[in-house]
């Protein structure tokens, strides 16, 4: 039973960390992308460079975070190395220029159709903004859940900045390198289940709100 | 009262080839205007300019005897909300044919209720109430481009430019769409872009072919004969 209550409190922890780093990272990543797609030079050199940083290694980014988190570090009278909200902070960068570049493309092509559409039926830019947001919302939302998936499955990060501290910073992927390191597959193989399926679920009932959109 | 193009040059971005080299040219009010050319000839790009959308790389745009591109945007704002371009393929926003028509009007500040009154006045007018709560993606070809038109004809715009306008629509409503366009005239200048050889005839006070990048003023009679030697010539192909 308490090895029950552990992985239910790790799955909803692993949950309200990488959805709150998806929702701030889509934050400022929608802006972002909106901004871009509105600047005749981003095609050319900003995207590529969104694109290159997609792959790179959640190692590295917890490495910098911990030297800024870090109590000698520029950001360490905020204390929040080894917590969960460090964690939230790496992956909300880590998934930006996923969910940037994704947006950019929905964003870029939603404004020719939509925000054209709209500017020559007299709307403001404020209001050409909303309306090419309101028609690109499948698109920002698939982009989203992408973001998500990438966040939920990384190790790096949490493991570095978070600590894997029990009942506090421990989320799935760091409870499964842990349990595979004590020997205890088991454990390790139900927790990678937990992993698959929330991911898979949170992108199909995604996918069946971005189809009630449509209709 | 016009749109006066003067001197304009435009060609997209990454591309060597001018789409218009040098135009200079004045939509009125109370005008119609037809224009015609190939396909690729540049007769969208001109609307687009002239619809203050795209921004000439040179040359000015004078709407009603203001350099549009050096207004501020509030001046540029009230100035664009006088001009309504029609696209060839219909662009209608996700949801029902009434959000649709009511759309440009609840941007000029109409309230949601009164937007939806006059949109649902306008269509019955038009007898075209059937499409009201349809979702726009149940419509057909021809029921989306006479929602597009409906959509910009009831801002009841000074200038509007129609890409194609009749290309989907069936002879039927076709009657609506040409007494909507006459009816339009009597306060408005009408530019439409066509394939069309009747409908340019019929409706021409002004005749442009677009070619290469540079437009020809053309008298009614010539604009048909020009079209009318043209389908001989595919028709010769064929």
């Amino acid at each position: 039973m308490d090895i029950l209550n552990e992985i239910l409190d790790i799955t909803i922890r692993s949950l309200w960390v990488s959805g709150s780093a998806t929702i701030i990272s889509s934050l400022w990543s929608i802006l972002l992308a909106y901004k871009l797609s509105r600047s005749p030079g981003a095609s050319r050199y900003i995207i590529p460079f969104f694109e290159a940083l997609i792959g790179i290694p959640t190692v590295l980014i917890g490495l910098l975070l911990y030297m800024i988190l870090s109590s000698r570090g520029p950001l360490g009278l905020f204390r929040l190395l080894y917590t969960p909200y460090a964690i939230i902070l790496g992956q909300a960068i880590l998934i930006t220029p996923l969910i940037t570049s994704i947006c950019y493309r929905v964003l870029s092509s939603s404004w020719n159709t939509y925000g054209e559409l709209a500017y020559t039926l007299g709307a403001s830019e404020k209001q050409i903004m909303a309306i090419v947001l309101r028609e690109s919302i499948p698109g920002v939302i698939a982009a989203s859940v992408m973001g998500f998936s990438r966040a939920i499955g990384e190790l790096g990060i949490a493991l570095m900045v978070g600590g894997n501290i029990r009942g506090f910073t421990r989320v799935l992927t760091t409870a499964i390198a842990l349990e595979v390191s004590k020997g205890e597959f088991e454990i390790a193989v139900v927790l990678g289940a937990i992993l698959i399926v929330l991911v898979v679920a949170i992108s199909f009932s995604l996918r069946i709100l971005r189809r009630m959109y449509r209709v | 009262m016009s749109i006066r193009l003067k001197n304009i040059w435009f060609r997209y971005p990454g591309m060597d080839k001018w789409v218009l080299e040098n135009i200079s040219y004045e939509f009125k009010e109370k005008n119609i205007y037809v224009i015609v050319g190939p396909n690729g000839s540049g007769k969208t790009t001109l609307f687009k300019i002239a619809s203050l959308i795209y921004k000439p790389l040179k040359g000015s745009v004078f709407t009603w005897d203001r350099d549009f591109w050096r207004l501020k945007d509030k001046e540029a704002l009230i100035l664009r909300r006088k001009i309504v371009y029609v696209h060839e393929k219909p662009v209608l926003l996700h949801g029902s044919v009434l959000c649709n028509i009511a759309y440009g009007l609840m941007i000029r500040g109409y309230s949601k209720e009164d937007a939806f009154r006059k949109a649902r006045d306008y269509m019955n007018e038009l007898g075209l109430t059937y499409l009201l709560d349809k979702n726009v993606n149940m419509l057909s070809a021809g029921e989306a481009q006479l929602v597009s038109l409906v959509r910009a004809l009831i801002l009841e715009p000074r200038m509007i430019f129609l890409d194609e306008p009749l290309a989907h629509i069936d002879i039927e409503k076709r009657k609506i769409v040409l007494d909507l366009i006459y009816r339009l005239k009597e306060g408005a200048g009408i530019a439409i872009a066509t394939h069309d050889i009747y409908l340019a005839y019929m409706l021409a006070d002004e005749a442009i072919l677009v070619e290469n990048g540079k437009i020809k003023i053309m008298e009614r009679e010539d604009l048909f004969h020009n079209m009318m030697l043209r389908h001989k010539q595919l028709n010769t192909l064929v």
